[in-house]
């Protein structure tokens, strides 16, 4: 297991320095000062008891040329130390940091120039957690990795130096090392288990309190509080049961990891003492050679925590990476007519699935629509009205056949319309420079010129996460002046008034078709009479579009269309 | 509102109440510590093995082997027993932290399920999954992380300073009073820490609200080809993260040695002092070289403190979010002393009500009153709808006769009973609602309809949806009732959700019925069923519905017509129509709205 950790480390770490490999530099050679500082640090300890202390014990007399020196090795050596912990955190971070900024950036890149497509299949959540958190986590190993760096060459040097100093006793003292290892290891394994059934615990638990939130309504209608109380309850005593048994686990780990240490260092001082009656050692050494052990104590304890990173990073970065790997999708192919055909929208035998796989939502599409035309498109719920529009709008692409569009371009506008959460300003104008007149007529033929002038701050507003603090038909006429504002030729509206009241919603249509003679609208309608303000219907039944026609054509000639115009009416008929 | 708390409560008291309100976070905090104290022991017993190995056993020529042996054998027990007290005080603290965040997780849920609707609107609902998750997950870090290093290294210190001073208080002092500048150094880099630390949270949370409105808003941005614009705006967000963290790194790691570099200072300065006193001053030499080591152990913790201070502020800043919640007072107050409802129909009384959002908090910003002065008697069984323009109050008064609030001003009352003197439990089985958008459970249907009724059986669910005429929907799901909805239902049309949300409600067989009619279209044939469920759940029900489609409203006994917060009209769908009023006016629009031109 240690053996692929290591690999997995490797593999990780070519990937992840590829981006900014000089702050690293810096903060590992910040460690290795420290590392060499530690082991130098002992030697001054060393120094101070032979030269300065013990004689003056022995002589009875204080050498201020001795004490003096030994203050400036001391103080030296204990500023470098600080020094290189100081470079190392630092650049560390900054290692961390850049990595995790590119690492985003690079998926942002790649995600943005996936097509719609690609977009409707991945949750907006799931995209989130991987460009915010995942690349976070896969370059979070950068920041403890100098200073692993730091305890192998702590470990080397001192094992080094201890054997120098003695080598019996450097020998006894290096056994420590690989206890201590085998400990940390054996625990972080143990833990790993304890932890992972907490943190499935945890995911549980979220889960089911976010839904029972979410039915708070529910759950009072009928009474539940007390039985969701006791579900609740359940599911985080799991929790609590999984973070104990971690807790235990780590008690007896951080005792065997304190007293293992201080046993061998007892046994040292009781060897050691052999040592210096036999005059291998002086006592100065001794207490450099003891300081330098408790010093070699404290990474080591700690070693199973920096690799336990691993994983952890390499997960994050595994993530990240499938999406990076995905390749590009092709954004669909929409040929564009010249001016003077006339026509704003062209489908020539057209197919549509969403995947190679699952069945033809329709075939054999067919239709031309004038410039300058309203059209409405109309089927039952789940015929593909809304998957025929943003086919024309470029977002989909057909699986045959071919679309093309008018010069100018189409604008879609959503049944339930994103709102960023800026001003009404930016939503108008996405960024854009576009005149003031402009947004005014866009305002006036969304029949929003009124609401947005009774806002306090008019166009200035800002209107919060999604739009929150617009009702949802001002929402969709922010989004119908945005396509207007936008200039585009053709609109593509799905149902985008279905939150307007009636009179609203044929005012809308009214002064869409004023609009100018080249503006096209296609509009998904389920009202009767927007359905009648049309000039034409596109009319969707069974996988199959009828070529353009009319309302009363089609009254007369499908029973289908006369059918569904008899069921948008049923409540009525109902009464 | 976390800045008004900030305010009414400092740090000192959240953590007050946080034990108060969680009181297995305090329970034996005594003996942990007593127990921490003797395990850090160990760290102790190796600077006194030197001291008294070098003034006793280790004179240059002369070592006593014997002596040191004894000496190391009890240094060994000493090792072990300390270690044992530490196992215990770490297992001490976390099982009772455990403990306790369990208990206020626990409490937590509790007391947001009977916080009011208004504090449950959308907009709260994510604050309130974070309480119970992410801000207890912030103390438990603590308390396995942070509070464990406190207690310990803070033993440690205590213990530390303990023998230094036992050994020789001269010393001692020099040591105290060279490592005193310290805390100044602490206290000034750590409040621009604890600064920096936030301003990286807040910069991190800018960044991921960035992005996910880039992610969420992309099909609108592809649109309109005005991708860059959102992406340059997230370039930025993530920079200024990079750079907060970055700062608050470089910050954090000036503080981190900065216990080292006093350490060194104070040898020294101990040394020198030490040297000064001597043998005539009886000082040992190897209470000297002890000493020193103790100098570096009683320095030691600073380093991991000065980590622990952002957890401290974190771990305070989650308990605080947590308090807020639990101060929130909850929905309509439970009766002490509850009335039994009579049995049989119930009739529903609105006496002289008058309600406004926010009232009840106090908030003045959002007091414009829903409801004005409206008194309306229903009859036991009878059917009526409320009809009225969005806004007019009909959900109000929906919410107003099922208690899921109570009016500013007046009171209903139900079976002739004050609904404040009904007791929620019996309330519950009297009476039931089936809001706009009915919510289900990612489970199966036969869940769904437990959820209300726990001792049902499946001969109970089939016969009641075969009650509601809705048998055949049932046979066409591919389990049947073992069927399973998917997420908030996602699996079933939303015509579909109405229907299992009436079976579910006609499991509790109740006598008082309050419908909020959907607005969303559904399909002819669902629409069909619904109607037929409505109609046989509704029959011999007092029965209550906020009606959408004027064609509910035909159909009810009585038609109660609002503008405003104030009933504008009331009486039956035939005589309303021929009074010609505002009702009428509404009918016909609604007709038109509707007509094709088939019917012309």
């Amino acid at each position: 297991m240690e053996q692929s950790r290591l690999r997995l480390a490797i593999t990780l770490l070519r990937q992840l320095l590829k981006f900014h490999p000089k702050p690293f530099l810096v903060a590992v050679t910040g460690a290795s000062l420290y590392a060499i500082c530690t082991v130098a640090s002992s030697f001054g300890l060393g120094y101070v008891v032979d030269q300065v202390i013990i004689p003056r014990y022995e002589s009875n007399k204080i050498d201020h040329h001795t004490f003096l020196i030994a203050s400036m090795i001391v103080i030296s050596i204990g500023l470098l130390r600080a020094v290189g912990v100081v470079v190392r955190r630092s650049y560390a971070g900054i290692s961390h940091w850049s990595t995790s900024e590119s690492l985003s950036t690079q998926l942002i890149r790649h995600i943005m120039k996936q097509p719609t497509m690609w977009h409707q299949r991945h949750m907006t959540g799931d995209l989130v957690a991987r460009i915010g958190v995942d690349s976070d986590t896969a370059a979070s190993v950068l920041g403890p990795l100098p200073f692993s760096t730091s305890v192998v060459l702590l470990v080397v040097l001192t094992s080094i130096w201890l054997v120098v100093i003695d080598v019996p006793l450097g020998l006894l003292a290096v056994t420590v090392i690989p206890l201590l290892f085998a400990l940390n290891i054996g625990y972080q394994r143990r833990i790993d288990r304890h932890f992972d059934s907490a943190q499935k615990a945890l995911g549980d638990l979220s889960e089911a309190v976010h839904e029972s939130f979410d039915g708070v309504m529910v759950v009072k209608a009928f009474g539940a509080e007390n039985r969701e109380h006791v579900r609740l309850a359940t599911i985080s005593s799991k929790l609590k049961d999984a973070r104990i048994r971690a807790v235990n686990a780590r008690a007896v780990f951080e005792a065997l990891v304190d007293g293992t240490p201080s046993l061998v260092n007892v046994s040292l001082i009781t060897y050691g003492a052999f040592r210096v009656r036999s005059g291998s050692l002086t006592i100065g050494e001794l207490s450099s050679f003891i300081y330098l052990f408790t010093l070699l104590v404290f990474p080591l304890r700690i070693i199973g925590y920096l690799l336990s990173e691993i994983p952890h990073s390499s997960s994050g970065f595994k993530r990240v990476r499938e999406i990076l790997d995905e390749h590009l999708e092709l954004q669909p192919l929409i040929e564009t007519l010249p001016r003077t055909s006339g026509i704003a929208v062209e489908v020539n035998s057209a197919s549509f699935s969403y995947d190679e796989q699952s069945d033809l939502i329709f075939k054999d599409v067919n239709f031309a629509i004038p410039v300058g035309s309203t059209v409405a498109v109309v089927g039952e719920t789940g015929s593909g009205k809304s998957t025929l529009l943003k086919m024309i709008a470029g977002l989909v692409s057909a699986r045959t056949g071919s679309v093309k569009v008018g010069e100018g371009e189409t604008a879609m506008v959503f049944q339930e319309p994103f709102l960023f959460s800026g001003s009404l300003q930016f939503n108008l104008t996405l960024g854009k420079t576009i005149s003031i007149p402009v947004i005014a007529r866009a305002l006036w033929a969304s029949v929003s010129e009124e609401f947005v002038s009774e806002l306090e701050h008019g166009i200035d507003t800002i209107v919060g996460e999604r739009g929150i603090s617009l009702s949802g038909g001002q929402r969709q006429r922010i989004a119908l002046a945005r396509a207007i504002a936008s200039g585009r030729q053709t609109l593509l509206l799905d149902d985008t008034t279905s939150a307007l009241d009636p009179a609203t919603e044929s005012l809308v249509i009214d002064r869409l078709a004023s609009l100018s003679d080249t503006t096209t609208v296609v509009i998904v309608a389920s009202r009767p009479t927007t359905i009648k303000i049309a000039d034409h219907v596109l009319f969707i039944h069974d996988g199959f579009v009828h070529e353009l026609s009319t309302h009363d054509e089609l009254m007369r000639t499908s029973p289908a269309y006369s059918n569904l115009m008899l069921s948008f009416d049923i409540d009525r008929k109902a009464s | 509102m976390s800045t008004d708390l900030e305010q009414r409560f400092p740090s000192a008291r959240i953590i007050g109440r946080g034990v108060t309100v969680a009181p297995a976070l305090k329970s034996g905090i005594g003996i942990t510590f007593l127990l921490a104290l003797f395990g850090t022991g160990a760290r102790l017993v190796i600077p006194i093995l030197i001291q008294q190995s070098i003034d006793h056993g280790l004179q240059p020529g002369h070592v006593n082997v014997s002596y040191i042996s004894r000496l190391c054998t009890i240094g060994a027990i000493c090792v072990v027993i300390s270690s044992l007290c530490l196992r215990e005080a770490t297992k001490r603290l976390g099982n009772r932290a455990e403990n306790g965040l369990f208990s206020l997780r626990t409490q937590l849920f509790d007391h947001i399920h009977r916080l009011s609707l208004e504090d449950h609107n959308n907009e709260k609902r994510g604050a309130l999954v974070s309480r119970v998750t992410s801000d207890i997950e912030t103390l438990t870090q603590f308390f396995s992380w942070g509070g464990l290093g406190l207690l310990l290294d803070g033993s440690q210190m205590i213990a530390v300073a303990a023998v230094m001073l036992a050994y020789d208080w001269r010393l001692a002092l020099v040591a105290f009073v060279t490592s005193a500048p310290l805390i100044f150094v602490l206290r000034f880099v750590q409040s621009r820490l604890v600064n920096a630390h936030n301003l990286s949270r807040e910069r991190n949370a800018d960044f991921l609200g960035s992005v996910s409105e880039l992610m969420a808003g992309a099909e609108t941005l592809r649109a309109y080809s005005a991708e860059q614009t959102m992406i340059n705006s997230v370039a930025v967000s993530m920079r200024n993260r990079r750079k907060s963290n970055v700062r608050a790194g470089v910050i954090g790691a000036f503080l981190f040695p900065s216990g080292e570099v006093f350490a060194v200072f104070t040898v020294m300065a101990v040394v020198g002092t030490g040297l000064l006193i001597g043998p005539a001053g009886g000082l040992t030499s190897g209470a000297l070289v002890g000493f020193v080591f103790l100098t570096y152990r009683f320095l030691e913790p600073i380093a991991e403190f000065t980590e622990i201070i952002d957890q401290v502020q974190s771990a305070v800043a989650g308990l605080r979010r947590v308090l807020g919640v639990l101060d929130t007072p909850i929905g309509p107050p439970q009766s002490s002393n509850p009335r039994p409802l009579p049995l049989g129909k119930l009739s529903v009384d609105i006496q002289e009500v008058s309600f406004a959002y926010g009232a009840r908090l106090g908030e003045d910003d959002d007091d414009t009153p829903v409801l004005h002065d409206i008194s309306l008697h229903i009859a036991a069984g009878q059917h009526i709808a409320l009809v009225g323009p969005s806004g007019s109050g009909k959900t109000t008064i929906a919410r107003l006769i099922a208690r899921l609030t109570d009016p500013t001003i007046g009171r209903v009352q139900i079976g002739g009973v004050a609904l404040t003197e009904v007791s929620n439990e019996s309330l519950r089985r009297r009476l039931i609602v089936v809001p706009q958008e009915p919510f289900l459970f990612a489970n199966t249907i036969s869940y769904n309809l437990q959820f209300a009724e726990p001792l049902a059986s499946t001969i109970d669910m089939k016969a009641a949806f075969e009650e509601l005429g809705l048998a055949d929907w049932l046979e066409g799901m591919p389990l049947g009732l073992e069927t399973h909805v998917g997420q908030r239902g996602s699996s079933l049309s939303a015509g579909e959700r109405q229907l299992v949300a009436l079976v579910r409600a006609s499991m509790v067989k109740p006598d008082v019925l309050v419908l909020d009619e959907a607005t969303s279209s559904v399909d002819a044939l669902t629409e069909v069923r619904i109607s037929r469920a409505l109609e046989r759940l509704a029959l011999g029900r007092t029965t209550i519905s906020i009606a959408h489609r004027l064609s509910t409203a035909s159909r009810a006994d009585r038609v109660v017509m609002l503008e405003n917060g104030r009933i504008v009209e009331d009486g039956s769908h035939t005589e309303l129509l021929n009074a010609g009023g505002k009702y009428a006016a509404l009918y016909e629009a609604w007709l038109n709205s509707t007509r094709g031109e088939s019917h012309e």
